[in-house]
Formats: C-alpha cells, sequence, structure tokens
C-alpha cells in the first residue's frame, strides 16, 4: 500500500512512528531485558552463607542443580504434573471450545463471560475454592460419606491429585479461549462436506477439525504448559510446604534462603525450559503451515 | 439412524461442555458457599448462615489495605499502559517501520515471560537500581506500578493492534479533507471508532495487574502487599469464611466491571 506514497511523506512519517513506537519499546527493553541480564549475571555468583552474595563467574549454581537428587525430583515432579494438566486441559477444554465457538445461542456471551471470570478472580481465590471442598470435613468428603460411598474420608488436601485439579481448573479457560477463537475461524462448510461426503463425527474430527486447530492447539498447549511449569499459588495452597514445584522452590531460595544466585539459576533454568519449547513449537508449526 | 445418532453426539458433546464449564466455576461456587457459613470451621454441612464474615473482612486491616493499593497500581498502570500502548499499535499498524513484526513480537514479549521468573529478575532490578540511585524502589508503590504497566502493555498492543486492523482509514481521510489537522482526527475519529479495542485493553490491564500474584510476591514490601497477596497469607494460615468473604467481594467486583464492559464491547468477541 505504502509503495504508492510519496517519498518525503513515507519518510517523515517513519520518523513519527518511531517517535510513538519508541516509549514503549524502551520500556518492555528495561524493564524485562536488563532485569533478565542482572538475573543471569547473579546465577553466576557464589553464595557464601554468613556472607550473602560473592561476586564470582562460576556456573557452581547450575551444577548444584543438576547434580542434586532433591532439586531434580523437583524439575521432574513440574514436568509430570504441566504434562498431565495440559493433556487434561485440552481433553476437557476442546469441547467446550467447540459448543462456545459453534452455538447460536443468546446465552453464548454469557457462557464466555462464566469462563473469563475465574481467570480475573485469580488463582489464590479458586485455591481457596478447592480447599473449602477438599478438607476432611470438606464439601466432598461430606458429600461421599453421606451417599455412603466412602466410610473414612479420603486424604486429597496436600496431595499431587488436589495440585492437578487445582491447576487444570486454572488453565483450563485460558486453553478454552485459545481454541474457540481458532474453530470460529474454520468455516462451518468444510465440516458439512466432511459429512456429506460420508465421514461420521469421529471422522470429521479427526481428519478436518483436528488439523485445521492445530495452529491454536498448539498454541493453547503452549501457554497451558507454561502457566503449569510456573504455577505458585495452587501448589503452595492446594500441595502444601512438602509437595515443591519449581515455583515454590525459587520463592523459597530468595525469600527465605536468601540464596540469590541459585535462586537465579533455578529461574533461568525455568526460563530456558519455557523459551526452548516455544521455539521448538512454533517451529513445528511453521514447518507444516508456511 | 444416523440422524438419532448425530444428536445424541450432540448431547455427549454439549454435556461434555457444560461438564468442563461447572468444573471451571466450582471453585468460586465453593468459596461463594463459604462465605455464608454461620460457625468458622469451614466442614459441611454447614450449621446455619450468617452475614457476618462479610463485615468480618471489610474490618480486616490485610484485605481493606490489599484492596486499596492493588486498585491504586492497577488504575495507574492501566493508564500508563494505554499511554504507552496506543500510540505503539498505531505505529505498528499504520506505518511501515523497520523490523515492525519483531517490535510487535518484541512487545509481546512480558506475556509468554513466566511470572516467576519476571518477579525475580524484576527484583534484582530493583535492588540494582535502589544502590544505583538510593531511591527506594523496591516495596515502594511506584516500583509496582513499573512492573505492573510492564505486564499491561501486551495487552494493549494486542488488543488495539487487533480493532486498528479492521478500522475504515477513509473516515480519518475525509476528516482531513474536510480541514481536520492531525490531532483532530486522531481525538475526534480515531479514537471514538477504535472504542472497543480500548475498553478491552483497558479491562484486560487492570485486571492484568489487579490479580497479579507470582510478580508482585517479590516486589511487596512489609505493610504495603497486594490484595491477592493478603488473601494468599491468610490461606497459607487458615481457610475461613471470613477470607471467603473477601473473596466474594472481589469475584462480584470483577463481575460487575466486566457486565459493564460488556455493554461497550461483547467480550466473546475480545477474548
Amino acid at each position: 500500500m505504502s509503495m504508492t506514497a510519496p517519498e518525503p511523506v513515507a519518510g517523515a512519517r517513519t520518523s513519527l512512528a518511531g517517535m510513538l513506537v519508541l516509549p514503549a519499546t524502551i520500556l518492555v527493553a528495561i524493564g524485562l531485558i536488563g532485569p533478565v541480564a542482572i538475573l543471569f549475571r547473579y546465577s553466576l555468583n557464589q553464595f557464601v552463607p554468613g556472607q550473602f552474595m560473592v561476586d564470582g563467574l562460576t556456573l557452581e549454581n547450575y551444577v548444584k542443580f543438576f547434580t542434586d537428587a532433591y532439586y531434580l525430583n523437583v524439575l521432574l515432579r513440574t514436568v509430570r504434573v504441566a504434562v498431565i494438566c495440559t493433556l487434561a486441559c485440552l481433553i476437557m477444554g476442546f469441547p467446550l471450545a467447540y459448543v462456545l465457538a459453534r452455538t447460536q445461542s443468546r446465552f453464548k456471551n454469557l457462557m464466555v463471560m462464566l469462563v473469563v471470570l475465574p481467570l480475573f478472580v485469580g488463582n489464590a481465590v479458586r485455591a481457596a475454592g478447592w480447599m473449602t471442598a477438599f478438607g476432611n470435613k470438606g464439601a466432598f468428603n461430606a458429600s461421599l460419606l453421606g451417599l455412603g460411598l466412602i466410610d473414612q474420608p479420603i486424604e486429597i488436601m496436600f496431595t499431587e491429585n488436589a495440585v492437578l485439579i487445582g491447576i487444570v481448573a486454572v488453565n483450563l479457560p485460558f486453553m478454552v479461549l485459545t481454541l474457540q477463537s481458532v474453530i470460529e475461524g474454520i468455516d462451518r462448510n468444510v465440516e458439512e462436506a466432511a459429512f456429506s461426503l460420508g465421514a461420521g463425527p469421529v471422522a470429521m474430527f479427526r481428519r478436518v477439525l483436528w488439523p485445521l486447530a492445530l495452529p491454536g492447539i498448539l498454541a493453547g498447549t503452549i501457554l497451558t504448559f507454561i502457566l503449569a511449569m510456573n504455577a505458585y499459588a495452587t501448589p503452595v495452597l492446594l500441595g502444601g510446604p512438602k509437595f515443591q514445584m519449581m515455583g515454590p522452590l525459587v520463592y523459597g531460595q530468595f525469600a527465605q534462603q536468601n540464596n540469590w544466585p541459585f535462586g537465579g539459576a533455578i529461574s533461568f533454568i525455568l526460563m530456558t525450559a519455557t523459551l526452548l519449547l516455544t521455539l521448538a513449537a512454533n517451529l513445528i508449526v511453521q514447518r507444516r503451515y508456511r | 439412524m444416523t440422524a438419532a445418532r448425530l444428536s445424541l453426539g450432540r448431547i455427549a458433546l454439549n454435556g461434555a461442555a457444560m461438564l468442563s464449564l461447572g468444573f471451571i466455576l466450582l471453585p468460586l461456587i465453593f468459596v461463594t458457599w463459604l462465605a455464608f457459613f454461620r460457625q468458622e470451621i469451614p466442614s459441611f454441612p454447614p450449621e446455619g448462615y450468617s452475614l457476618r464474615w462479610f463485615s468480618a473482612a471489610a474490618g480486616n486491616k490485610a484485605f481493606v489495605d490489599g484492596f486499596l493499593l492493588s486498585l491504586q497500581v492497577g488504575v495507574l498502570s492501566t493508564l500508563i499502559g494505554l499511554m504507552l500502548g496506543v500510540p505503539a499499535s498505531l505505529a505498528l499498524v499504520r506505518h511501515r517501520i523497520v523490523l515492525g513484526p519483531a517490535l510487535n513480537t518484541f512487545l509481546l514479549l512480558p506475556l509468554v515471560m513466566p511470572g516467576i521468573v519476571l518477579g525475580t529478575a524484576t527484583y534484582v532490578f530493583q535492588i540494582e537500581t535502589e544502590i544505583a540511585t538510593g531511591l527506594p524502589v523496591l516495596g515502594s508503590a511506584g516500583g509496582l506500578v513499573a512492573a505492573h504497566t510492564l505486564i499491561v502493555i501486551p495487552w494493549v498492543v494486542k488488543l488495539v493492534t487487533a480493532s486498528l486492523v479492521g478500522f475504515d482509514r477513509t473516515i480519518e481521510e475525509a476528516a482531513q479533507n474536510l480541514g481536520a489537522n492531525p490531532w483532530t482526527t486522531f481525538w475526534r475519529i480515531t479514537l471514538p471508532s477504535i472504542r472497543p479495542g480500548l475498553v478491552a485493553a483497558g479491562l484486560f490491564s487492570f485486571v492484568t495487574s489487579f490479580g497479579n500474584l507470582e510478580m508482585s510476591l517479590f516486589l511487596v514490601g512489609p505493610g504495603r502487599i497486594t490484595l491477592p497477596i493478603a488473601i494468599l497469607q491468610y490461606l497459607e494460615w487458615k481457610i475461613d469464611p471470613a477470607v471467603a468473604a473477601a473473596s466474594v467481594i472481589q469475584i462480584v467486583l470483577i463481575g460487575a466491571a466486566m457486565i459493564v464492559t460488556d455493554r461497550y464491547v461483547k467480550l466473546s468477541r475480545v477474548v
């Protein structure tokens, strides 16, 4: 479009555009790149008990993480929880996203708002809801006991299952909204065509809907995976102090141990894992949908 | 036969969808229920119902102070985020800038950055800033606003660019042909036409800031904590109807903000 624009005007406009975009760019550069660089520098420092942080140039914090079974277990547990939660979100999110995308109902807007509201309310409040339900005398055990299905309260609170349920509920809206917008972009006629050519619902889903929705599925999967890897409030409140995941581990190193170099290193391991996964998924999508 | 199977499939599909929706809403339902319990211990079934926990929540200094701080930080970072993000979006959509798409991705970066990492990084950055300048940054409202502005910008850029892309530029040209200068055109034509995008950007920015937990966790100081952190710290100690009542107040306020926003812009179209 701007090919036809007269040269001098285009030049003046470009400098105006630069002025418009510059403040936000500077803020993000200073507020994001600067801190991450300093954090990385900190992670190469040494921690000497009693002396706090000593300037250095060492990889010992990273070595400590990858050679200690305790920390490796925390990383593995975090990845396991994140994978399970992401798969559960995908399976539970797809039907809801599809119905929201295709419905003609006048309640559509209300349903979207009901998906968005919990997202806006925050993790701590939703964890409080599960804490109400999971206790020994909580809603779940009380109903199961009342129905005579169990005669002893089952342990849910402070278990991995509680954390899994909590994180799935926190991340599900993100998955649903991502999938919904992609499915809305898929022409309904494509589905009708598959049906009229004799495909059943399963074949239609597998051969038409799934491949067309794949970019959105990947986007939603990446988003929920990142969020699950970095969960903080849910594991702290529903998992208890013994259930360690990467997020609480980082916080503990900073707030309780005052070990900034090691905390910085764990932070960086967490971020690198996240960025590598995002990059890998983007490459896969670009290769398939150039 | 086929029709019957199809409609059976449709029932199963709708059923699965409603189950997921119910699962998303379940924690909010439980916390609302608990807020009206008469007894303090969250045991089911409740012994009776009472409204007294709402006044208990309103009398809790940590909740009230946290609410006021969150409100203040949310409003300020939303305003600053809009002032920085709207011009940037205009430039990105309207002008061919060098590295335009890369800049766009760059401005969205704080959104994909894990909150915990952002929190630790901002924490050490604010400490270094304090050492360098001697100003009390860490734990101050200003430090919180600066950090929250960073996570608000991606939402503004994302939503305002989306509403600018579908914008018919001939209206602006018509205004300028009729003698309006660029500034008037911006205020009287461009800004009103992208109002849905602006409203959505404002709502998402405010809510992102108001509810932020992972990053703020590192940046709050003693006696100066935001509402989500006040709730988190209370819950680490115990769960009772008072904290549930505080949560319900938050749910109602955010719900009301969404309904008001929905009058300007259909939420199902922006998220």
